[in-house]
């Protein structure tokens, strides 16, 4: 496994996170951040923005698509959902994560 | 259309950028507008109070724009722009590299956009027709006589005619030159007369065009009708020139040679055909008056039927071309009829694959000397490059990728290579407009089609180009800039002054770089300064009294039989019509005060004869070129003999006699040599000797007449004046013989001109010249006079083509020399600065200033005299190899060469000072260095 930096982890966090959050439900932004933030315990705690380049990047990834819709009070939201290979990279990224936790579980359990 | 379409994407782009950002700003704002509303609701905080916290979690607004902005995939654009921003402020930076660098890509592109421009008139030329390339030509290749064409095809046109399907609107012309005769007003006043090109073409002519008349009609298939009225057409421009633009030009008369023509029709201008035209006559000719395989000499033309192609047309043709070549195997055994484009058949064209091949490669040559000069300017840049190894190293530890790096020292060059194409191009533009106006008035029969200038396909060219020099000058060098060893640069930079180590590699660029100015440029020099000192050159002669004409007479009806006896005595017939009209012009000539004329042909046999053997002196037979005269002129004397060739040119007969009028009969074999020419006969005794002409190898393969006759030298005469401007051409030596009118021969036995030498001792005038048109068409309507030229003309024109020419050549060379100059100055400059911790340390250590200096003079020096001595020797190689191969005819340019070596020293010394400027300056510099900052910096 190539060692990647803090930021890449983070970011590959992130993503995760975003294509998990995304799988129950379309979302818009700010929606998307309030359940990061809950799931997360804080890794957007320091800036909600940081969540915005991640979508952008997803979307050029093809893993979501957006589109504007109305929220529940009526407001106009840019709504993003998951698409197939969306839900197929989110399966394999979910495994690799694991097996890294797992991994470095073991690591840290054994030092 | 295509800007229509750039600008369209263009505003796409924009709209689509406006999308994006409001798109953005709204997700921005609402993001921001339900945490607000969260945290007022949730934590009861004040609006505002829960407007900054909700900021301050998003961390910064403008940040994430900026790099959503970067996500777009825009970005590389974005970054691209401030690349090219930063590169032209680089260029700014450092004006001198970039204006040597600019100007010397500027000329090495211009090169090449020339000779791309001018390949693709020869390679593609285009009719400016209506589907114009579908306009074919039918040739008659001689299967027998490679790259020879059949042009007696008049029964296998009619066959043509009536078979061919793939080809519509067949037709056939022939072009010649007529006396034309315009009387304006009354008879005799205002009558102007002038030598045109008229086409005689069928009618198919203007249907294949596809241009509508100005006035009046085209041609049509009835004018072809034998007996039928004389009709002529002519074109816009000859209708302002001739007519004054009359508006009732239809149905006036026009006098062409011998036939009165009525006007029944104007084309417009961008009508020529077939060749540059503007005047036309119908084309009738009786197939029946001629034999199979006979009659007179036309060419083919016609439109692609709709929907063939040409293969389809070429297997047609070709198929009845075998048929009749069964049936009348003594004519047609080897005609092999083939469908060309029609554009391909005129000169200047690129015909067959060598022509084609040598062509590419000159293009390919052209644009090698883009990448030999970009070479130059990329070791320019690289020793700036080098310099700027801190900050690449600084631009990769703050993330920059090293793709990132190249593409913005790629972009940076590039703005070189982009000023470098747009002056190379306008360079290119000029001189092909320029190119194409001289061509133009060189030859009237330019076919109308051709174009020399931009073109689509020449920007494109040179943009790529433009392409291959940046990335030349732009990425060689950010390549070695950000290689592997250059990562280490950033421990460097903060311990020590500068990076990249070169050494060696360093020191054979400049050895190359010296060597190969000391070498190329001194001939250059030379080569230029010479054609300078000839153009200069006055003349030598009263060249305003003297005038030269060609003079020639109305093509006659072609002997119905193809055999060469008719062709013999229709040839002789002819022969006697030219000489008796030749005898009644220099009579008439005579008889005008103060004119002396005679008639010169370079052809006395019939071939020009260059080189001569001598009587009992067997060596000379091998050594012919060295002792044969490039120029034999048949001077003809009227019969009473007053008026002679040399009087004309007052030039005295120095040994022996002059001509006598027992010279002029036939098979007289007395001539007078020239002084150059005595000179190079052996022995010094000159008259009485015999010499006869050393056939050129053509002639005696082609016919076995046995050596030529002896002729015996009876005199010498002084060299007349040249009036060429050639300095290759200035002591030719010459052999002349008398004729009368009747001995005349004409240039060739197609071409029907001979050259008239005239001066008038009062000085010509333009009254002068335009009596002597009418007295040639008063002796007869159908003999012309064509290019009209006086010496003075010949001579001015001459030496301005080759000022231009050795103008050009010093610019070339100026160039390449600054460029040199620069790179050798960069070269150097750069390798002492690398050493000037090196010499703060020594002179902290107490070292003697003035040995530090001498030491760095002392490898400065031995880099400059290695390149120097390099040089030498490559230049005496060079000169060796030329002078060994390029003998005879060639003996002025290794003199040239010759002349260049003087100039080496001089060149020599240049780059000598040169380079020890460039050490100068960061010598002084590394001297001034305080001992402290040496030592603090380690």
């Amino acid at each position: 496994m190539p060692p990647r930096s803090q930021t890449d982890a983070l970011r590959g966090s992130l993503d995760l996170l975003v294509l998990k959050t995304l799988s129950l439900a379309p979302m818009h932004g700010w929606g998307i951040s309030q359940r990061v933030q809950q799931i997360s315990e804080g890794v957007l705690d320091v800036n909600q923005g940081s969540l915005y380049p991640a979508l952008q990047r997803l979307e050029k990834d093809g893993l979501i698509t957006s589109e504007w819709g109305t929220t529940d009070n009526n407001r106009r939201a840019r709504y993003y959902r998951l698409t197939a290979g969306g839900r197929r990279a989110l399966g394999k990224e979910l495994e690799s994560w694991r097996r890294f936790a797992a991994g470095l579980e073991a690591v840290l359990r054994t030092t | 259309m295509s800007w229509l379409a750039s600008t369209r994407t263009r505003l796409r782009l924009l709209f689509a950028r406006r999308a994006a950002e409001s798109r953005m700003d709204e997700e921005f704002r609402f993001h921001l507008d339900m945490e607000t509303e969260r945290l007022v609701r949730e934590h009861g905080l004040e609006p505002e109070e829960a407007r900054r916290q909700a900021l301050a979690a998003f961390g910064g607004v403008e940040r994430y724009k900026e790099e959503l902005r970067d996500g777009r995939g825009l970005a590389w654009l974005g970054g691209l722009s401030l690349d090219f921003k930063l590169g032209v402020r680089m260029a700014a930076k450092y004006p001198g590299l970039s204006l040597v660098s600019v100007l010397g890509m500027a000329v090495a592109i211009a090169i090449g956009a020339l000779v791309f421009g001018w390949a693709a008139a020869m390679l593609d030329p285009t009719l400016p027709l209506e589907g114009g390339d579908r306009i074919v030509a039918v040739q008659t290749d001689r299967a027998d006589v490679p790259g020879d064409f059949d042009q007696h095809v008049l029964h296998d046109f009619v066959v043509w005619r009536t078979e061919l399907t793939t080809v519509r609107d067949l037709g056939a012309f022939q072009l010649g030159d007529r006396n034309l005769i315009v009387e304006r007003g009354g008879k005799g006043e205002d009558r102007v007369t002038d030598v045109v090109a008229v086409a005689e073409m069928s009618a198919a002519g203007f249907r294949v065009g596809r241009v509508p008349p100005l006035l009046g009609r085209p041609l049509v298939d009835d004018d072809e009708r034998a007996g039928g009225p004389p009709v002529l057409v002519i074109g816009e421009r000859e209708w302002q020139r001739y007519f004054g633009g009359d508006p009732n030009i239809i149905g006036q008369t026009v006098r062409l040679g011998e036939t009165v023509h009525t006007v029944v029709g104007v084309m417009r201008e961008d009508f020529r055909f077939p060749r540059n035209d503007g005047f036309w006559v119908p084309l009738r000719l009786d197939a029946s008056q001629y034999e199979i395989g006979a009659g007179p000499p036309i060419q083919i033309f016609g439109r692609l039927a709709d929907g063939v192609t040409f293969e389809q047309a070429q297997a047609q043709v070709a198929a009845i071309g075998h048929r009749l070549a069964a049936e009348y195997p003594e004519t047609h055994e080897y005609r092999r009829p083939t469908v060309v484009p029609f554009a391909r058949t005129a000169e200047p064209t690129a015909s067959g694959p060598e022509m084609t091949w040598l062509l590419y490669m000159i293009q390919l040559g052209a644009s090698l000397l883009l990448v030999v000069i970009a070479a130059n300017v990329a070791a320019l840049v690289y020793a700036r490059t080098a310099a700027r190894t801190a900050e690449i190293a600084v631009r990769t530890a703050l993330g920059a990728s090293r793709a990132r790096v190249i593409t913005q020292l790629f972009v940076e060059a590039l703005v070189l290579s982009a000023a470098a194409a747009a002056v190379g191009l306008s360079l290119a533009a000029f001189a092909l407009g320029w190119m194409e106006q001289l061509l133009r008035q060189k030859s009237q029969d330019l076919p109308f089609w051709f174009h020399l200038g931009l073109s689509p396909g020449l920007i494109a060219y040179v943009a790529g180009l433009a392409l291959v020099g940046g990335t030349v000058v732009g990425v060689v060098p950010a390549l070695k800039a950000t290689g592997r060893r250059a990562y280490g640069s950033l421990q460097q930079f903060a311990a020590r002054g500068s990076g990249m180590k070169l050494g060696s590699t360093w020191t054979a660029l400049i050895v190359a770089q010296v060597a190969l100015t000391v070498a190329v440029l001194p001939a250059s020099v030379h080569h230029a300064s010479a054609l300078l000192r000839t153009s200069m050159r006055g003349s030598e002669y009263p060249a305003g009294e003297f005038l030269r004409a060609r003079v020639s007479l109305d093509r006659e009806e072609a002997p119905p039989r193809a055999d060469s006896a008719a062709a013999a005595a229709h040839q002789r017939r002819f022969d006697a019509r030219f000489a008796s009209r030749a005898e009644a012009l220099l009579q008439r000539l005579g008889a005008e005060p103060g004119v002396a004329a005679a008639f010169v042909s370079d052809f006395p046999g019939g071939e020009p004869h260059r080189r001569f053997e001598i009587e009992g002196d067997p060596a000379s037979r091998n050594a012919a070129a060295d002792v044969g005269g490039e120029k034999t002129a048949v001077l003809s004397t009227p019969s009473s003999a007053t008026v002679g060739f040399f009087e004309l040119f007052d030039a005295p007969i120095v040994a022996g006699r002059g001509f006598t009028d027992a010279d002029t009969a036939e098979g007289s074999t007395a001539v007078i040599v020239d002084t150059a020419f005595a000179a190079r006969i052996p022995g010094g005794n000159i008259l009485g000797r015999r010499i006869r002409s050393v056939e050129s190898r053509r002639a005696s393969a082609g016919d076995e007449a046995g050596p030529a006759p002896w002729l015996e030298i009876v005199g010498v005469v002084a060299d007349p004046p040249s009036t060429t401007t050639d300095p290759d051409d200035v002591a030719l030596p010459n052999v002349y013989r008398a004729a009368a009118p009747s001995g005349l021969r004409r240039d060739g036995a197609q071409a029907t001109s001979i050259l008239l030498r005239l001066r008038v001792r009062s000085g010509l005038t333009p009254a002068f010249t335009r009596h002597l048109r009418d007295m040639v068409v008063e002796t007869d309507p159908s003999f012309q006079l064509h290019d009209v030229q006086t010496d003075a003309e010949v001579l001015s024109r001459g030496a301005r083509e080759l000022r231009t020419f050795a103008l050009a050549v010093a610019f070339a060379t100026l160039s390449v020399l600054l460029l040199s100059a620069a790179g050798i100055y960069a070269m150097l400059s750069f390798t002492v600065a690398q050493r000037r911790r090196e010499i703060g340390i020594r002179v902290a250590l107490g070292a003697d200033s003035r040995r530090i200096v001498s030491s760095i003079f002392r490898r400065a020096s031995a880099q400059l005299g290695a390149g120097v001595a390099v040089g030498l020797i490559l230049a005496l190689a060079l000169d060796r190899a030329t002078g060994g191969m390029l003998m005879g005819r060639l003996s002025a340019e290794t003199a040239g060469l010759r002349g260049a070596v003087i100039l080496m020293p001089i060149v020599a010394a240049i780059v000598m000072v040169v380079g020890l400027l460039a050490a100068l300056g960061p010598a002084r510099r590394g001297l001034a260095v305080q001992p402290t900052e040496a030592l603090r910096d380690e």
